[in-house]
């Protein structure tokens, strides 16, 4: 898919983390939606971009949320797990990715 | 699934079974939904995984089964439907180029059980020849006990040790003038003219008193253990402690209650006992060839080759270890290689009474019941130490083949019995002597009927290899079990079929004992010790 094309930008892949399977993930599909765990610096136009370079698809809208590391505690110490940014991706109508072949 | 036919010719049979892709895609399909609540996986609770990432993350190996048991399904399904009864494992093959999504197409191939009508049951003229034991071989039974249960009493002081005479010694051996290792030892009892220890020494003790001391000097064999000491020169310096001469053994009371028995009448009833089981041993065999000689001579159909080639390398394989033990092994091969014909004769007539025999059986419901096969069980693990028995009853139960071949040999006897019944028996009464004769002669004259032209060749080898032929039917009659259960149930029939395959081979393996012990069973007890009983008792006794 994407591969084979050499024109796209190294810095789309920078953006897309993984895909994010999950329970809730895959019932968002019934809304053509996707859900990707991205980098924490992207903004919403970038990841519009960078899916629809990597996936060939038309992309509606992005919503993006900041899932916030919890803290845990080992020997006593406290420590941060690092945050994940999510982005849930709608696609136009009849689109679709199949969320685990990857890229 | 469609199966066709491709050769029929004997026993042998072959198909071409094709199964079309979208059976093996119902069957994907039919385990995904099988497996999905059970399935884990990050991100989901479990059992609500979709089915279609279900089928993603395992499609393969899901394949995989399916494949194999549409397979296995159209085996069978071709096997019922053809109304075959497999002697093998049926040898199946994917052709070349089956690709995920395609029909596979297979070729199968077995051999099929003969169709072997039970025979007539009445008519058989069996001579049963019986024989009493006699007053002399009772006397030499006993002192031949007595004479494992020699006692040494001290000799007089004065007394010259002889051969024969037991002497304990403490001695101290050298080599070159220097102690060697374990070359030191007190109060060993030494029993002159035994051969235990190294040439010369027990004769240099001849003539030796209660407390001399003497130089010995030996030579250690070549061949000694020791590479140190190995065709050394050495000395040992003995003092003698005591000689002992042996005593005469009575048979009493007094020695019948020395083995724990309560007096010689007892004692010789239990040798007379035990003499009589083994001359029913004799009679039985001579009985069961006689009779399966004369099923052997009244039936002939065509056999399994495969089966036939297992036995023959059962046979084969048995003869050559005999061979390797005997000293001049080159010479026993070669008389082997020549005779490989007639031991193929003997293979092929031992699977077709085993079919016979297990074809009599299931017409005439003779049955092994569940309560036999405990009690056998029980035996065989007798045979083994405490700790492995509950081990092995364990492996019995779960191992229907294991077990199947425990199974063979009762159920064998028990058909014999059951002919033995039918048959017309006419009583003689004969001497030992004349039914061994008949045992050894009788398989000769087979043989000579068999091959017209008859090599007589070590007529006492080829009368042995016959005579455990005998106690063979049992082998046949391993794979007879388990062929009828696959008359019996065709769903089995694939099960079945695998210990028929098998069992010759196990049994030649980890097996072989146990079979060798049910063999010795029914096979004359000459071999053994003929006063097993006393001896058994004798051990404690003797502490």
């Amino acid at each position: 898919m994407a591969k084979a094309k050499s024109e796209i930008d190294t810095r789309h892949y920078d953006v897309i983390v993984a895909p994010h399977i999950t329970e809730k993930s895959t019932l968002l599909s019934e809304n053509n939606a996707v859900v990707f765990k991205v980098a924490g610096s992207s903004t919403k136009p970038q990841i519009k971009a960078a899916v629809e370079a990597l996936f060939d698809v038309k992309v509606l809208r992005v919503n993006t949320m900041v899932q916030k590391g919890k803290t845990k505690r080992w020997k006593g110490q406290p420590y941060r797990r690092s945050d994940v940014k999510k982005a849930v991706v709608t696609l136009a109508e009849g689109q679709s990715i199949d969320v685990t072949t990857g890229v | 699934m469609q199966s066709k036919e491709t050769l029929n010719e004997g026993l042998k049979r072959a198909y071409t079974i094709t199964i079309p892709a979208s059976e093996i895609e119902a069957r994907v399909d039919s385990e995904v939904k099988k497996i999905a609540p059970q399935v884990r996986m990050p991100g989901f609770r479990p059992g609500k995984v979709p089915a279609n990432l279900v089928r993603k993350m395992h499609g393969e190996a899901l394949m995989q089964d399916a494949l194999n048991a549409s397979i296995q399904d159209g085996i069978q399904k071709t096997i019922s439907d053809n109304n075959l009864r497999p002697a093998i494992q049926p040898d199946v093959s994917l052709q070349d180029g089956y690709e995920a999504g395609k029909d596979a197409t297979l070729d199968m191939s077995l051999e099929v059980l003969p169709d072997v009508q039970a025979p007539a049951l009445d008519g058989f003229n069996l001579e049963r020849l019986t024989v009493e034991p006699t007053d002399v071989e009772i006397e030499e039974a006993l002192s031949r006990l007595a004479e494992n249960q020699k006692n040494f009493e001290p000799a007089a002081k004065s007394y010259k040790a002889k051969d024969g005479d037991m002497v304990i010694i403490d001695f101290e051996g050298k080599v070159d003038g220097v102690p060697f290792d374990g070359g030191k030892g007190e109060a060993m009892a030494v029993q002159i003219g035994s051969g235990q220890l190294i040439p010369g020494f027990e004769d240099q003790l001849v003539g030796v008193k209660a407390n001399d001391e003497k130089m010995l000097n030996v030579t250690f064999p070549k061949d000694y253990g020791n590479d140190d000491l190995a065709g050394k020169d050495a000395t040992f310096d003995i003092v003698v402690g005591e000689v002992r001469k042996p005593a005469e053994v009575v048979v009493n009371d007094d020695f019948a209650k020395s083995l724990g028995l309560e007096s010689e009448e007892q004692l010789r009833g239990l040798i007379k006992g035990q003499l009589e089981q083994e001359l029913n041993g004799l009679t039985r065999t001579h009985m069961k060839r006689q009779l399966l000689d004369q099923l052997a001579g009244s039936h002939d159909f065509d056999v399994p080759p495969t089966m036939v080639e297992a036995e023959f390398d059962q046979i084969w394989q048995q003869l050559q270890a005999e061979a390797a033990k005997e000293e001049d092994s080159e010479t026993a091969l070669k008389e082997m290689e020549d005779e490989k014909d007639e031991y193929r004769d003997i293979a092929v007539r031992r699977v077709r009474l085993g079919l016979l025999l297990s074809a009599i059986g299931q017409d005439n419901g003779v049955d092994v019941s569940q309560n036999e096969m405990n009690m056998l069980i029980q035996q065989a693990a007798g045979r083994y130490p405490q700790e492995q028995r509950q081990q092995f009853m364990q492996y019995m139960q779960q191992d229907p083949m294991a077990a199947a071949q425990l199974r063979a040999p009762l159920y064998e006897d028990k058909v014999v019995d059951f002919l033995f019944d039918k048959a017309d028996v006419t009583e003689r009464t004969v001497t030992r002597e004349e039914i061994e004769a008949a045992i050894e002669a009788e398989p000769e004259a087979d043989d000579a009927k068999k091959k017209p032209a008859a090599k007589k060749k070590a007529p006492a080898k080829k009368a042995a290899a016959k005579d455990a032929e005998d106690d063979k039917a049992d082998k046949p009659s391993a794979k007879k079990a388990p062929a009828k259960k696959a008359a019996a149930a065709k769903a089995d029939a694939d099960d079945a079929a695998k210990p028929a395959k098998k069992a010759p081979a196990k049994k030649a393996a980890a097996k072989k004992a146990d079979e060798q012990d049910a063999d010795a069973d029914d096979k004359p007890a000459a071999k053994k010790a003929p006063a097993k009983k006393p001896a058994a008792k004798k051990a404690p006794a003797k502490k």
